[in-house]
C-alpha cells in the first residue's frame, strides 16, 4: 500500500535531529531501520508528516569495547550485533537473540536501537537488553540521560524515550565468558516469537554460578524471571534440576492469546523453553 | 468482544446513578475522549489512540439508549468511525447499578466491536488493549465517583482510600465544569497492573502525574518515584494525603 | 526418432525473462493517461448501507471520479457463476460494487478514480460512509438452522443440495443397508478449514477502452472464460472485448474467477474513456480475493473386521461465503467422485449442502473439492487401521484396485483408464525405508521419548484433466472441458504454436515446445508458444483442474499431426510420389526406398510460395484442432510423511516425505517436480500452517502474512519424489495431470503422521492446521482421559446380526445409520 504523503529529512547531526522533532511534535517520527515503521505507513495505520532519518548521522552505529561495558550505537543493525565477534565475547546472548530477528533482510537494516524503542511485546531483543542489565543512553533538548534497563520498558510499544528525545547508545555491562541461548519458539520461520526465553548463564565446574533469564511475549514489556534466576544460582548442571529451577517462569506474567496459543499455553511454553535456554546456554 | 468491570463505591444508588447519566462528567474518564457536543440524549466525540507508531482517531456518535431509573440501568451506545477509513469501533455498554450496604455496586459489560484494520492486522493485541481502555475508563468514573462520596461525607475512611488508590492508577481529570481539552492517551496511560511475584517492579504511574498531585505542589517527579520504590503502600498514604487535602480544599 | 524432447528435464524457456525481470506483469502495463483506481471496502460482514457522502473525495487533488453502486447500478449487472448444481439453486445477485448492502467484510462500495495511485489511495480515506449493521452468520451449523440470515432477503442460507446415490445411480448398493450389515462402522467428523489461495502476484487489472477492442489485461488464469462472461454481464458485443494474460504470477484457483474489480476497472475505463489499472494490495487480496475449502464433513465407514471396506456415507456442509462465484457451488461437487478414491467400494452416498455465510465467496483452490474428498477418505482409513490394529498399508492394499483390474468402474461412476497402486506404494515404501521408521517409532514409543515419530500415510488418486464436455453437461456446469491449439509452420520453417490453455507458473511454453519438437521433428528453440491473449489465441478454455497437457496439449499433438498430414500430400506432390509413399520421420518427409525428401521448413516455404501445389490444395499447413478429452485423467501416488511431535511442546517437524507419484507418460520431469513439491508445500501448508480465520464480527483477522502463516523453505526438508509410469489410455500422449496431485495427496498424510505418532496417548484426532498449541491441548486432553494402555472406545461397533433388537423384517432399527 502506498503511504500517505509526508516530508523526509536526514540531517547529518544529533542536534539537527533533535531540533527538527521538536519542530515537528506529533506529526515526526524517527526512522531508523524502517522495518516496524514502513509497513505500519503503508498499511496507512500511521501517518507521520514528518520522518527524520537518523542514518546520516556519524556515530550511531557501531560496536566499541567501552571497558566494563560494550557500547552500541543505536543505528547498529541487527546483522552486525549477529556477527560482532566483540558482542560474541562479551554479551553472546545479544548475538545469539539478534542472529533470529526475522530474515537476513530485516536484520541488514533493521536496527537495535530501533527494536528497543519500537518495544513491540514480541521482539526478540528487548528481554535480552534488559536481562544483560543495558544502559540507554538517550539524548534530548537538555542534555544526555542514561536510563536502566528496569526503567525503560514501561509498556506496549512505550519506553522511557520522550518524544522529543532520541536514542543513542546502548551499553551492555560485560558479561564475558557466559554461554547464552536465545530460544525462540515459532511456527514459520520469519515469525514474530510466540514466546521466547533469553538466558545467558555462568557456570562454576558442574554447577551454575550465576544465570540472567527474560521472557518474550509473556507480557507486554520484556520480563526478568528473578524468582527463576535465584533458584538457578548452585544449581547443577543437569536437567531435571534445571527443570525444577526454571518450574516458576511463568509467574507473574500476562501472556497474550491468539491464534498461535492461549496464555496457558504460553505460560506452559515459558518454562519448558526457559529450561531449554538455560540448559543450552549452560552447554548441556 | 465481552468485556466485564465491575466496581463498588461508598456513594449511594441515588448519588452514583446521576453521576452516571452525566455524560459530560463521564466522557472525559474515557482515555483519549473529548466530546464535542451533547444534545439531551445523544453526544458526538473523538477518541484518539496511540499505540507505538499507530494512531487511531475515531469521529463518532452517542446516545443513551437506555435510561431505567427504576432499574437503576443505563445503556450507552458510542459508535466510530477511524479518520482514515481504517475501521470502526461500536460500544454497547451497560452499566447495572445496585445497593452494596450503604454504597453501590456497578456491574459495567461492554460488548465491543472493532473493525477494519486493528482487529486484522492487530495479531490478537485488539482484546488486551480493549480490556485496559475500559478498565482505565471505569477506573476514573469509580475515583471520581469515590470523590463525591468524600465530598458529601466529609470524612475519608481507609476502605475509601484504599478505593482512591485504585482510582489513582488510572488516569484522567477530575470532572471539570466545561470540557476539557483533549488529550491523545498513549500506553503509558494505561499501565500493566504490577506483576505478583517474580518480575522486576516497574514504574506504575502515568508519566504525567494526575492532577490533584500537581496541586498539593508534590511535582510530578515525586509520585512516580515514590511508587516506584515503596509500591502501593507509598501510594496508598499519599492518595489518602491527596484525598484529605482536596476534600478539605472544598 | 532418435533425440527425444519429450521426457527431457529442458531447462523452461519462461525462466530467461522471469527471472531476469524481463516481465511484463498486469501491474507493469502503463498506457499514456492512464488513470488508477482504489477501492473503499466495508468493514461490516453484513450491513445496510444508509448514506455514502463522496464530496470531499470527489474535490481530492487528482480525482477524476467517483463511483458508487448507485452510480453503476443499471451496468454492472451481477457477477457470473457458471455452475448451477442444481435447478432449484439459490443465489443472491451479486454487483461488483454493492449497493445498498454488503455481505461480507471487504466488499467493494465504493471506488475511486484519480490520476495517480498515491492520491486515489489518499482519497478513499475521505469518503464517509453509514452502515446499519446487520448480525452475522460465520459458522456452518448455525448457518444451516436459517437463525441468522447472511442474506435477509433470500430467505435462507441454503443454496442448494446435491446428492450422488449409488443404489439410485445403479453403481452399487444402498449405503443405509450396506452400513447397517456391517460388522464396524466408523463415524467421523472432519473440518476442512478454510484457507487463502495467496498467490505470489496480487490481482490487477488494466483496461484500455481507446481502441477498436476494448483491452483488458487482468492477472487471471482464465482469459477466455473472463472475456466470455464481461461480455454477458456488462452486455458488450463479445468481438469488441480483447482480454490479455500477460505473465501472471501463479494463481492457484485464486485466479479463477470473473472478479469484481476487473468489472470495475472496466467500467471506470469505459467512464471515463481513458485506461484505467487496479491492483490490489496483499491486505485487500487476503480479505476479499475468493478463498478456498471451507466445509464440514461427516463420515460413516462401513468395514468387516477382516478390514474390507464395504459403504461409505458422506455428508457435506460447504461454506460458499456470501456470493456464488465462477464456480463456487462445484467445488465441493467435484469431490464428490473421490472419496471411494482407489477402493472397491459396493455402497455410496454423497450428500452435500452448500450454505450462505458472511465471509468472502470461496471458490476452487488447488484441488478444488478433491483434497477434501482424499483427506477424508485417508483420515478414515488410517483411522480404521488402527481400530484393527492393521498395518495402514496392509489395509489399503487389501482394499485397493488391483493393476489387472484396469480399467476400473468405480461406485461413483468413473472409469479409471489405468493405474499401478502397487508399484507406486512398493517403491515408496522402499524409498522412506518404512520398516526401519515403523521400527523407530516403536522403540520411541516403547521408551517413552519426549519426542514421539509417527507414519502418515495417503494413497491417493484423482479426477483432473477437466473434463469431458458431455460430463461437465450432466453436472449442469455452463461451458465445456475441450481445448483448442493451432501449429503454424512459417516460411522459414519456424512453428507457431497457438494454444488455448493460459498458463501462470506452469511452463506451458516450455513442455508444449518439448511435443512439437518431437512430433514436427523441429528444433525446440524455433517453436514459439503463443497464449495469454483472446486475439492471439483466439479459442480456449483456459488451465485450472490439471488440464492443460491433458487436454491441451492433445489439442497441439491434433493440430500438429494434421500439419505433418497436409505436409505429406505437399511433399508427395512436390516429389512425385504417392502419398503412401510418402515417410515422415525427424522433421523430413521422404520416398521410402530412396534418398529422396524434403523437409518440413521446405515445404512450408514452398507451400508459402504456392507455385507449385496440387490442384485444390488450400496453400497453408497451418492446422486447427479442438479436442474434447473421452474422460478425466486419473493420476495415483503414495505419499509417506515421517511426522516427529514433540510431546512438551506439541510442536510438529516434518523429518521426511516421499512421495512415488504416477501420472503417465512425463513430458518435462524437472516441470512435474516442481508442481509436486509447490502442491505439497500448500497441502502440508494446510495439515500444519494456513488457516483463514474470522472474529465474531466477521473480521479477516489472519489479515496479513504475519498471522496467516504460508511456509517457506526455510520451513521444510527437501522431497523425495519419485515416478512409476503407467500411461493413460484415452489420449495419445499417455499423460495425465500433476498440477494439483502434491496438493491433494499431502495433507492426510501430515494429519495421519501427526496422529500416529501420538495416538497412543490418548489422542484421537486433531483439527487442522495442526498446530504445536492444538497438539500440545489434544496431548492433555488425552492423558487427562487417561493413557493408552486403554484402546479408544471403537464407534460403534454394530451389534452382531443374531444378537439385539431385530424389527420383523430381520434387519437392525433403523433411526441409526442414516
Amino acid at each position: 500500500m502506498i503511504p500517505s504523503a509526508f516530508d523526509y529529512h536526514a540531517p547529518t547531526s544529533l542536534d539537527e535531529a533533535l531540533t527538527l522533532l521538536a519542530q515537528g511534535g506529533d506529526d515526526a517520527k524517527i526512522l531508523a531501520g524502517g522495518q516496524s515503521l514502513i509497513p505500519v505507513m503503508r498499511l496507512r495505520l500511521a501517518g507521520p508528516e514528518l520522518l527524520i532519518d537518523l542514518g546520516r548521522i556519524d556515530g550511531l552505529r557501531g560496536i566499541e569495547d567501552d571497558g566494563d561495558a560494550v557500547r552500541i550505537g543505536a543505528m547498529t543493525p541487527h546483522h552486525d550485533i549477529a556477527s560482532s565477534a566483540l558482542l560474541g565475547e562479551h554479551a553472546a546472548l545479544l548475538c545469539a537473540a539478534a542472529r533470529t530477528v526475522a530474515d537476513p533482510q530485516v536484520r541488514h537494516r533493521g536496527t537495535f536501537g530501533g527494536a528497543l524503542v519500537h518495544a513491540d511485546p514480541a521482539g526478540d531483543m528487548p528481554a535480552p537488553a534488559l536481562v544483560l542489565g543495558a544502559e540507554f543512553v538517550i539524548a534530548g533538548a537538555g542534555g544526555i540521560r542514561t536510563v536502566s534497563a528496569t526503567d525503560f520498558f514501561e509498556g506496549l510499544f512505550t519506553t522511557a524515550v520522550g518524544e522529543d528525545e532520541i536514542l543513542t547508545h546502548v551499553r551492555i555491562p560485560k558479561h564475558t565468558g557466559w554461554g547464552a541461548r536465545y530460544e525462540k519458539f515459532t511456527r514459520v520461520a520469519q515469525q514474530w516469537s510466540i514466546v521466547a526465553v533469553a538466558a545467558t548463564v555462568r557456570a562454576e565446574g558442574s554447577a551454575i554460578a550465576e544465570a540472567r533469564v527474560g521472557l518474550t511475549n509473556m507480557g507486554s514489556v520484556p520480563i526478568r524471571a528473578e524468582r527463576v534466576e535465584a533458584a538457578l544460582a548452585g544449581c547443577a548442571l543437569e536437567e531435571a534440576a534445571i527443570a525444577r529451577a526454571c518450574a516458576s517462569a511463568a509467574e507473574g506474567t500476562d501472556p497474550p492469546t491468539d491464534t498461535n496459543g492461549d496464555a496457558d499455553y504460553r505460560r506452559h511454553l515459558a518454562t519448558v523453553l526457559a529450561t531449554r535456554a538455560v540448559l543450552s546456554a549452560a552447554g548441556g | 468482544m465481552d468485556l466485564r468491570h465491575t466496581f463498588t463505591v461508598p456513594a449511594s444508588p441515588e448519588v452514583t446513578w446521576v453521576a452516571f447519566n452525566d455524560i459530560e462528567g463521564i466522557a472525559p474518564c474515557f482515555p483519549g475522549a473529548a466530546l464535542t457536543s451533547v444534545d439531551g440524549d445523544a453526544f458526538t466525540g473523538t477518541v484518539k489512540v496511540k499505540l507505538g507508531p499507530i494512531a487511531m482517531q475515531y469521529t463518532g456518535t452517542g446516545v443513551f439508549l437506555e435510561r431505567d431509573e427504576v432499574g437503576r440501568r443505563a445503556v450507552l451506545q458510542a459508535k466510530g468511525k477511524d479518520k482514515r477509513g481504517n475501521g470502526t469501533a461500536v460500544a454497547t455498554v451497560v452499566a447495572q447499578l445496585s445497593p452494596d450496604g450503604g454504597g453501590t455496586s456497578v456491574v459495567v459489560t461492554t460488548d465491543l466491536s472493532i473493525t477494519g484494520k486493528p482487529a486484522q492486522f492487530g495479531r490478537g493485541v485488539i482484546q488486551e488493549i480493549s480490556d485496559k481502555l475500559l478498565g482505565q475508563f471505569v477506573d476514573c468514573i469509580a475515583a471520581q465517583l469515590q470523590s463525591t462520596a468524600v465530598a458529601s461525607t466529609g470524612e475519608p475512611s481507609l476502605a475509601e482510600a484504599e478505593a482512591a488508590v485504585a482510582g489513582s492508577t488510572g488516569s484522567g481529570p477530575p470532572p471539570a465544569p466545561s470540557m476539557p481539552d483533549p488529550h491523545t492517551v498513549t500506553m503509558t496511560d494505561i499501565v500493566p497492573t504490577p506483576p505478583v511475584a517474580d518480575a522486576t517492579p516497574r514504574p506504575t504511574a502515568p508519566r504525567t502525574a494526575p492532577q490533584h498531585a500537581a496541586e498539593l505542589d508534590l511535582g510530578s517527579t515525586v509520585l512516580p518515584v515514590l511508587l516506584k520504590r515503596y509500591g502501593p503502600p507509598a501510594a496508598a498514604a499519599l492518595a489518602v494525603v491527596a484525598v484529605i487535602a482536596w476534600a478539605a480544599r472544598r | 526418432m532418435t533425440v527425444t524432447e519429450i521426457g527431457s528435464p529442458r531447462r523452461r524457456k519462461e525462466d530467461q525473462r522471469l527471472i531476469t525481470g524481463r516481465t511484463r506483469y498486469t501491474d507493469n502495463i502503463v498506457l499514456p493517461g492512464m488513470l488508477h483506481l482504489a477501492m473503499v471496502r466495508s468493514p461490516f460482514a453484513h450491513a445496510t448501507i444508509t448514506t455514502i457522502d463522496t464530496h470531499d473525495a470527489t474535490s481530492s487533488p487528482g480525482v477524476v471520479a467517483v463511483l458508487t453502486g448507485r452510480d453503476v447500478a443499471d451496468e454492472q449487472g451481477s457477477l457470473p457463476c457458471a455452475w448451477p448444481i442444481t435447478p432449484d439453486q439459490k443465489a443472491p445477485p451479486h454487483p461488483a460494487i454493492a449497493v445498498d448492502h454488503v455481505a461480507f467484510a471487504g466488499e467493494v462500495v465504493a471506488c475511486v478514480i484519480a490520476r495517480s495511485a498515491a492520491e486515489a489511495r489518499d482519497a478513499i480515506e475521505l469518503i464517509d460512509i453509514d452502515y446499519d449493521e446487520l448480525p452475522v452468520v460465520l459458522d456452518l451449523e448455525e448457518a444451516l438452522t436459517d437463525a441468522t440470515l447472511a442474506h435477509p432477503d433470500l430467505g435462507t442460507n441454503k443454496s442448494a443440495t446435491w446428492v450422488f446415490d449409488s443404489a439410485e445411480a445403479g453403481t452399487g448398493d444402498d449405503v443405509a443397508q450396506a452400513l447397517a450389515a456391517s460388522e464396524l462402522v466408523l463415524e467421523r467428523t472432519y473440518l476442512q478449514q478454510r484457507l487463502i489461495p495467496a498467490f505470489m502476484e496480487p490481482r490487477s487489472t488494466v483496461v484500455d477502452p481507446t481502441g477498436e477492442q476494448i483491452t483488458m489485461w487482468s492477472a487471471t488464469q482464465v482469459p477466455h472464460l473472463l472475456r466470455l462472461m464481461l461480455a454477458l454481464t456488462l452486455s458488450i458485443p463479445e468481438g469488441k472485448v480483447r482480454v490479455v494474460a500477460p505473465d501472471v504470477g501463479g494463481g492457484f484457483g485464486g485466479k479463477l474467477q470473473v472478479t469484481p474489480e476487473e468489472v470495475i476497472t472496466m467500467l471506470a475505463a469505459r467512464r471515463t474513456g481513458k485506461p484505467c489499472k487496479y491492483t490490489e494490495t496483499r491486505s485487500e487480496s487476503l480479505m476479499a480475493a475468493h478463498h478456498g475449502r471451507g466445509q464440514v464433513q461427516r463420515l460413516k465407514l462401513g468395514a468387516t473386521r477382516e478390514g474390507i471396506v464395504t459403504g461409505l456415507s458422506v455428508d457435506l456442509l460447504a461454506d460458499m461465503g456470501a456470493y456464488l462465484g465462477l464456480v463456487t457451488p462445484g467445488v465441493p461437487i467435484l469431490g464428490a467422485f473421490m472419496y471411494n478414491s482407489i477402493y472397491k467400494f459396493a455402497a455410496y452416498r454423497f450428500s452435500c449442502t452448500n450454505l450462505f455465510t458472511n465471509k468472502a465467496w470461496t471458490d476452487a483452490y488447488r484441488g478444488a473439492g478433491r483434497p477434501e474428498a482424499t483427506f477424508a477418505i485417508e483420515r478414515l482409513m488410517d483411522d480404521l487401521a488402527h481400530e484393527l490394529d492393521m498395518d495402514p498399508v496392509e489395509l489399503r492394499r487389501k482394499n485397493w484396485i488391483k493393476h489387472e483390474e484396469f480399467p476400473f468402474s468405480t461406485i461413483a461412476g468413473l472409469e479409471y483408464d489405468s493405474g499401478n497402486y502397487e508399484a507406486a506404494t512398493d517403491r515408496a515404501l522402499e524409498l522412506f525405508g518404512y520398516d526401519d521408521l515403523c521400527a523407530e517409532r516403536d522403540r520411541r514409543r516403547a521408551a517413552g521419548d519426549r519426542v514421539q515419530l509417527g507414519i502418515g500415510v495417503s494413497t491417493f488418486t484423482e479426477m483432473c484433466g477437466l473434463a469431458p464436455s458431455r460430463v461437465l453437461g450432466a453436472l449442469s456446469y455452463a461451458a465445456g472441458g475441450w481445448e483448442h491449439a493451432q501449429v503454424r509452420v512459417l516460411p522459414t520453417g519456424a512453428v507457431e504454436v497457438v494454444t488455448g490453455v493460459s498458463g501462470h507458473g506452469q511452463g506451458h511454453e516450455t513442455a508444449w515446445s518439448q511435443i512439437v519438437a518431437d512430433r514436427l521433428g523441429v528444433p525446440f528453440d524455433s517453436i514459439e508458444v503463443l497464449h495469454g491473449d483472446t486475439q492471439t489465441s483466439q479459442k480456449g478454455l483456459d488451465t485450472y483442474g490439471s488440464r492443460s497437457l491433458v487436454v491441451g496439449g492433445m489439442a497441439v499433438v491434433a493440430a500438429a499431426d494434421k500439419v505433418i498430414e497436409k505436409a505429406r500430400t505437399v511433399a508427395a506432390h512436390l516429389l512425385e510420389a504417392s502419398t503412401d509413399d510418402i515417410e515422415f520421420a525427424e522433421g523430413r518427409f521422404s520416398v521410402r526406398g530412396t534418398d529422396q525428401g524434403l523437409a518440413l521448413g521446405e515445404i512450408a516455404f514452398a507451400t508459402f510460395s504456392a507455385h507449385n501445389l496440387p490442384d485444390g490444395f488450400e496453400p497453408s499447413l497451418d492446422s486447427d484442432a479442438t479436442f474434447d478429452p473421452e474422460n478425466f485423467s486419473f493420476p495415483h501416488g503414495t505419499h509417506l510423511a515421517a511426522m516427529e511431535v514433540d510431546t512438551e511442546t506439541g510442536e510438529v517437524t516434518l523429518r521426511k516425505y516421499v512421495c512415488v507419484d504416477d501420472i503417465g507418460n512425463v513430458i518435462n520431469p524437472m516441470i512435474v517436480d516442481g508442481q509436486v513439491h509447490g502442491g505439497l508445500v500448500q497441502g502440508i501448508a494446510q495439515a500444519l500452517f494456513e488457516e483463514a480465520v474470522h472474529d465474531e464480527s466477521g473480521t479477516l483477522v489472519s489479515g496479513s502474512f504475519v498471522d496467516y502463516l504460508v511456509p517457506s523453505a526455510a520451513d521444510l526438508p527437501s522431497f523425495t519424489t519419485d515416478r512409476t509410469v503407467t500411461p493413460s489410455t484415452t489420449n495419445a500422449l499417455g499423460v495425465k495431470g500433476v498440477g494439483e496431485a502434491g496438493t491433494i495427496a499431502s495433507t492426510p498424510a501430515i494429519v495421519n503422521g501427526v496422529l500416529d505418532a501420538i495416538r497412543h496417548l490418548g489422542v484421537q484426532d486433531i483439527a487442522m492446521p495442526c498446530s504445536p498449541h492444538r497438539v500440545w491441548k489434544a496431548l492433555q486432553d488425552g492423558a487427562s482421559k487417561g493413557l493408552g494402555a486403554e484402546e479408544p472406545v471403537p464407534d460403534r461397533v454394530a451389534p452382531e446380526q443374531d444378537a439385539g433388537p431385530m424389527n420383523s423384517s430381520g434387519n437392525l432399527p433403523t433411526g441409526d445409520f442414516q
